[in-house]
C-alpha cells in the first residue's frame, strides 16, 4: 500500500481544505493565492483544491505505447497501461534491458495511446496457447531473442501487415480485449485534483510513399467507442475525422493530434486534400473541429521549423529528424513543419477566407517503453531493446569498426531526442478542465524541460509588471491560442512571460516569432524580446551573448549566468493593420549537454563528432492570430 | 468492420474448415434449434452500421447485415457445439476479463453500520498526511539581495516592500515534499524542515534563486479525521471489497473442483 500513500494523502488534503472552508473552526492561516486575486463572483462547479481562475500550468505526456502496441511488444516492452499510469504518478518500471526508469517529478496528466491496428495482437502471438500463435507469421514470437532477432522479426511482421493478407491477424476479439483494458486502466487511475488520465489511441496511417500521417486520438470522457478507428479502416485521415464527427454526434467527444509532421515527407500540412483536390472551407472546418492541436516535439525530433524553411532563424536547426518515420528515406521538409503550416494557413485565410492550419501545440514523448523519454542525463530513448544502449543508438563507438570501416552503428536513433512534454493552462487538474484547455489551444510544448510560458495579446493589457497582471490580461486580452481583431489605427500589445524549469538550466532569452502575409508573400521574423544579459539590439532584434558555455568533458555549465524568469511587454515594430499575422513565443534555456554527449562521457569516450554536442532546451507557445479589421 | 472483412477473419476460416471436417459427423437433429431475429437485433445492427459509416442503413443493407449476422451466428453456435472455445486461450482470456468487469460493476457493496470506520482504522496509513507547510515567501535572484532584505526586515521594515517579481504564487498552503520539489526544485522541502514558524527566515535556495520564507504553520504528519473524507473512504472501501469479492468468487469456484497435480 505504500505506493498509494501520496495520491491518497493528497486527496485527503483536498478534502481537508474543503472541509476547512465549511468549518470556521479551522480556517487555514495562509489561503493559497495566485499571483493576483481571482475575479470575484465567478460561479464555478465543485472545485478541487488546486483550482485557480487564473489557471495553473500542468505538464503531461499524451503519447505513450505499452505492451499492446504491435511494435512496442516486439521491442521487448511487457508493461501494461496500468503500469504506465503508475509510472506517471511517480512509480518505477524496469526497462526490458534491465535498468530502472523513474521520473524525478511525477506528471500531472497522461494518456496511453497504443497503435489501434493489431492492438494486442503481437502479444497474443507470443502466447503459445493462443490460436493466433499458430499463424505462420507468428513463428518464433514466443522465443524472441536480442535486438537483432527482434529487428528481423519486426520487419517480417511489418511486411506481412502491409501485404494483402495483413487483415488475417487483425483479430477483433484480441483488439476488443486490449481496448477494454486500456479504457479501464485510464478510468481507474483518473484522480480529479491530483492526476488526470485520458482514454486515447494512435491512428497510425501513412501515405503510399511512407510519409507519416499519424495522429493520437484523445477522448474527453470516460467512455470510448466500441473499437478505435485504425489505418485498416482507412488510411485517409479525412475518414478518421468523419468517424470522430459521427462519435461526437453520439456524445463521444474527441480530438486528434498529428505528430511527426517532420517525417511526413511534406504530407501532413498539404495544400490539397488527401485526394489531391484544392482545399476548401468545408475541409478547413472539419480539420479544425477535429485537430485543434499538433505535437511539435517528441523523441523523433521537433517539427517547429527546418533550416531550409526558416533560413534566417538561427535556432531552426534544432533536433531535426530528417527521415520519413521508420524508414531510411529522406523526408521533404516542405509541408512538414508547423511554422510553414501557420503561414500557409494565413495565406489561405487572406486569399480564400478559411484556414485549415490554425492549431495550437503540445509536446509528448512517443515512448514505446510504457514510460517517458527520460532526460538528457538519464536518457531511455523509446524502442525497448533496439536502442537501449549507447552503442545501439550510435552515441558510443562499436567495439570494433564494421568491415566498411564505420566506427559507429549505422542508425537513425542518433537523430532522436530526449524530448517532449505537453503543457496546458487549466483551472484545475481534471479531465474536463484540461481537455477544455486543449480545445481553446491554451497549450504549449517543450523539448522535455518544464519551462512554463504565459502569453497574452490585446488592446487593453496591463503593464507587464502589474501585480494584478494575470487577471487584467485575461480580462483585457486573449491568451495563447486566441484570436485578435486588429484595430486600424493602433498596434496591439503583447505580454510574454517564461519561467525556468526549477530542476533545469537558467534561461537565455525570450522570443516572439511572427508570421504574416505581405502582398501574397508569406514572411516570418524572429524577435528577441527579453535577454538574460543586456538589452535587445533594435536593428538586429537580438540579445547579446550571455556567455553561458558547456564543458563537453564533464557537461558542467557556466554558473551564475542566465535568468530564472524573463518577462516583457512587446509591440510589433512592423505592425500593419491590413495584414493577417500570427505571433508565438519561444523561450530558450542556456545550452546544456545533449543525451549523446552524456552517453559518451559515461563511457569515457569523446562525443560522436557528427552529432550536436549540446542543445538549447526550449518552450513553444501556441500562437495568437491577428485578423485585419477591414477585410 | 465492413461485411466483406469477415471473409478475411482467420477465426471464421478456422471455423469454416472445422465445420467442413465435422460435417460428415453431424446429424440433422429432431428438434431444430431456433434462431430468432428480434427487432432489438435489427436495431443494434442498424446502429452499429450508423456508428461505423455515418449513414442510415437502407433496407437492402440491413438485410445484408442480418444475413451476415445469421451466417456468423450458426458458425458461432457450431463452434461452441464442437467445443472450439475451450481450445483457444484468447477466447478464454476474454471471457475471464468480461466476467471480471461484470463482477466489478455488479458488486458495489454498501457498508454496514460501523464497517467504514473499521476499514478506515485498518488502513490508517492511507489517510495519514505527511508533514506540510503553509507559507509566504519573497523571491530574490541573488543571495545578497535576500540577505540585505532580511536585515532590513529585522530592523523593522515592512516585508511587502521587498521581493522581486516571479511566476510563483506569493503563498502556498498545505504543501508536502513532492509538491514543493516539483514547484521549487529538488531539495526545497529539506530546507523548509530547518525553519521555524512565525518569522521571516532564510534565504532558502530554490531552482529559481533565493527566498525569504515566513512559515505560518508547519502541519505535522497527521491522521485525517474521518468526517471530511467519508466519500473517499467509501470509494476505497468499495474498491477493496470488490477485489475481495472477486477473490472470494474465485475461491468459491475453486471449491467446486478437485485439483489433481500429477507428478512431474
Amino acid at each position: 500500500m505504500a505506493k498509494l500513500s501520496y495520491p491518497v494523502s493528497a486527496l485527503a488534503c483536498a478534502a481537508v481544505l474543503s472541509a476547512c472552508s465549511d468549518n470556521t473552526s479551522s480556517v487555514p492561516e495562509t489561503p493559497e493565492v495566485s499571483a493576483a486575486p481571482a475575479p470575484a463572483a465567478e460561479a464555478a462547479p465543485a472545485q478541487t483544491a488546486g483550482y485557480s481562475a487564473l489557471r495553473n500550468a500542468y505538464f503531461g505526456d499524451l503519447h505513450v505505447h505499452t505492451m499492446y502496441s504491435f511494435d512496442a511488444f516486439i521491442f521487448g516492452t511487457t508493461s501494461s497501461p496500468d503500469d504506465a499510469y503508475e509510472f506517471a504518478k511517480g512509480g518505477s518500471i524496469t526497462h526490458p534491458a534491465g535498468f530502472e526508469m523513474q521520473l524525478q517529478v511525477p506528471l500531472d496528466f497522461y494518456g496511453v495511446t497504443d497503435h489501434a491496428f493489431y492492438i494486442g495482437v503481437l502479444r497474443e502471438m507470443a502466447n503459445p496457447n493462443s490460436e493466433i500463435s499458430r499463424h505462420p507469421v507468428a513463428a518464433g514470437m514466443s522465443t524472441l531473442g536480442g535486438s537483432v532477432e527482434r529487428g528481423a522479426k519486426f520487419q517480417e511482421i511489418l511486411a506481412f501487415m502491409r501485404s494483402e493478407d495483413g487483415l488475417e491477424i487483425n483479430d477483433p476479439v484480441i483488439r476488443k480485449s486490449a481496448w477494454d483494458d486500456i479504457i479501464a486502466a485510464a478510468n481507474r487511475h483518473n484522480d480529479p485534483g491530483n492526476f488526470t488520465t485520458f482514454i486515447g489511441y494512435e491512428y497510425t496511417a501513412s501515405a503510399p510513399d511512407r510519409g507519416n500521417l499519424h495522429r493520437n486520438v484523445i477522448f474527453r470522457g470516460d467512455v470510448g467507442p466500441e473499437l478505435p478507428f485504425s489505418r485498416l479502416d482507412s488510411s485517409n485521415p479525412e475518414d478518421l475525422w468523419n468517424w470522430m464527427d459521427g462519435n461526437r454526434a453520439q456524445g463521444i467527444e474527441s480530438l486528434a493530434i498529428p505528430h511527426n509532421s517532420n517525417g511526413s515527407n511534406g504530407r501532413m500540412f498539404m495544400l490539397t486534400d488527401n485526394a489531391g483536390r484544392p482545399l476548401d472551407d468545408a475541409y478547413a472546418n472539419q480539420r479544425m473541429r477535429n485537430e485543434p492541436l499538433v505535437e511539435i516535439s517528441q523523441v523523433k525530433g521537433t517539427s517547429d521549423t527546418h533550416p531550409a524553411l526558416s533560413p534566417n532563424d538561427e535556432w531552426a536547426d534544432f533536433e531535426i529528424m530528417p527521415l520519413r518515420v521508420a524508414t531510411n528515406l529522406y523526408s521533404e521538409p516542405n509541408g512538414g513543419y508547423v511554422r510553414q503550416a501557420y503561414l500557409n494557413g494565413l495565406k489561405m485565410q487572406a486569399e480564400e477566407g478559411f484556414n485549415p492550419y490554425k492549431f495550437g501545440v503540445i509536446g509528448s514523448s512517443d515512448t514505446h517503453n510504457a514510460t517517458y523519454a527520460g532526460e538528457e542525463h538519464d536518457y531511455w530513448s523509446k524502442v525497448g531493446l533496439n536502442d537501449a544502449t549507447p552503442v545501439l543508438r550510435g552515441s558510443v563507438p562499436l567495439a570494433e569498426p564494421t568491415p566498411e570501416g564505420e566506427l559507429y552503428r549505422d542508425t537513425y536513433y542518433d537523430t532522436w531526442s530526449a524530448a517532449g512534454l505537453a503543457g496546458v493552462w487549466a483551472e484545475e487538474n481534471t479531465r474536463s478542465s484540461i481537455y477544455d484547455a486543449f480545445r481553446r489551444k491554451e497549450t504549449f510544448g517543450t523539448s522535455g524541460t518544464r519551462m512554463k510560458v504565459r502569453f497574452f495579446g490585446g488592446y487593453e493589457l496591463p503593464a507587464a509588471d502589474d501585480p494584478d497582471m494575470l487577471a487584467q490580461a485575461y480580462a483585457g486580452g486573449v491568451p495563447m491560442g486566441g484570436d485578435l481583431l486588429a484595430e486600424t489605427d493602433r498596434s496591439p500589445g503583447f505580454i510574454a512571460w517564461v519561467a525556468k524549469d526549477p530542476n533545469g538550466a537558467n534561461l537565455e532569452r525570450l522570443q516572439i516569432i511572427k508570421g504574416w502575409v505581405d502582398d501574397g508573400e508569406a514572411r516570418e521574423e524572429v524577435y528577441d524580446i527579453a535577454c538574460s544579459v543586456g538589452t535587445v539590439d533594435p536593428e538586429t532584434h537580438r540579445c547579446p551573448d550571455n556567455g553561458a558555455r558547456v564543458d563537453i568533458s564533464d557537461c558542467g555549465i557556466t554558473q551564475g549566468v542566465g535568468a530564472a524568469e524573463l518577462r516583457a511587454a512587446w509591440q510589433d515594430p512592423d505592425f500593419d493593420p491590413d495584414q493577417h499575422a500570427f505571433y508565438y513565443v519561444r523561450g530558450l534555456e542556456n545550452p546544456t549537454c545533449r543525451w549523446s554527449t552524456w552517453d559518451a562521457i559515461r563511457a569515457g569516450v569523446d562525443p560522436h563528432p557528427d552529432l550536436q554536442p549540446t542543445i538549447q532546451e526550449r518552450v513553444w507557445s501556441s500562437p495568437i492570430w491577428l485578423t485585419p479589421a477591414q477585410l | 468492420m465492413a461485411p466483406g472483412g469477415l471473409l478475411k477473419q482467420p477465426l471464421l476460416w478456422f471455423l469454416a474448415i472445422g465445420l467442413t471436417l465435422f460435417i460428415a459427423d453431424s446429424r440433422i437433429p429432431e428438434n431444430r434449434d431456433e434462431i430468432v431475429i428480434t427487432p432489438a437485433l435489427r436495431d443494434r445492427l442498424a446502429t452499429l452500421w450508423t456508428t461505423q459509416t455515418g449513414l442510415v442503413a437502407t433496407e437492402a443493407e440491413l438485410n445484408s447485415l442480418l444475413d451476415n449476422w445469421l451466417k456468423e451466428e450458426v458458425l458461432y453456435r457450431e463452434a461452441l457445439r464442437l467445443g472450439l472455445d475451450r481450445e483457444d486461450s484468447i477466447v478464454r482470456r476474454r471471457l475471464v476479463q468480461k466476467l471480471g468487469f461484470i463482477a466489478e460493476s455488479e458488486t458495489i457493496p454498501t457498508p454496514e453500520q460501523g464497517e467504514l470506520e473499521t476499514f478506515y482504522r485498518e488502513n490508517i496509513d492511507d489517510y495519514t498526511l505527511p508533514v506540510r507547510y503553509s507559507f509566504r515567501h519573497l523571491y530574490f535572484q541573488q543571495r545578497t539581495a535576500a540577505e540585505n532584505a532580511l536585515a532590513r526586515i529585522n530592523e523593522g521594515a515592512a516585508a511587502q516592500e521587498f521581493g522581486e517579481p516571479t511566476m510563483l504564487n506569493p503563498a502556498y498552503a498545505y504543501r508536502g515534499a513532492l509538491d514543493l520539489n516539483a514547484t521549487f526544485g529538488a531539495g526545497f522541502d529539506g530546507q523548509l524542515a530547518t525553519l521555524t514558524a512565525g518569522s521571516w527566515q532564510g534565504p532558502v535556495q530554490s531552482g529559481f534563486g533565493f527566498h525569504l520564507v515566513w512559515i505560518d504553520t508547519i502541519h505535522p504528519s497527521e491522521v485525517t479525521p474521518i468526517e471530511g473524507i467519508r466519500q473517499q473512504i467509501l470509494q476505497d472501501f468499495q474498491r477493496a471489497r470488490q477485489l475481495r469479492a472477486r477473490d472470494a468468487y474465485v475461491e468459491n469456484l475453486l471449491d467446486e473442483y478437485t485439483i489433481v497435480v500429477e507428478p512431474t
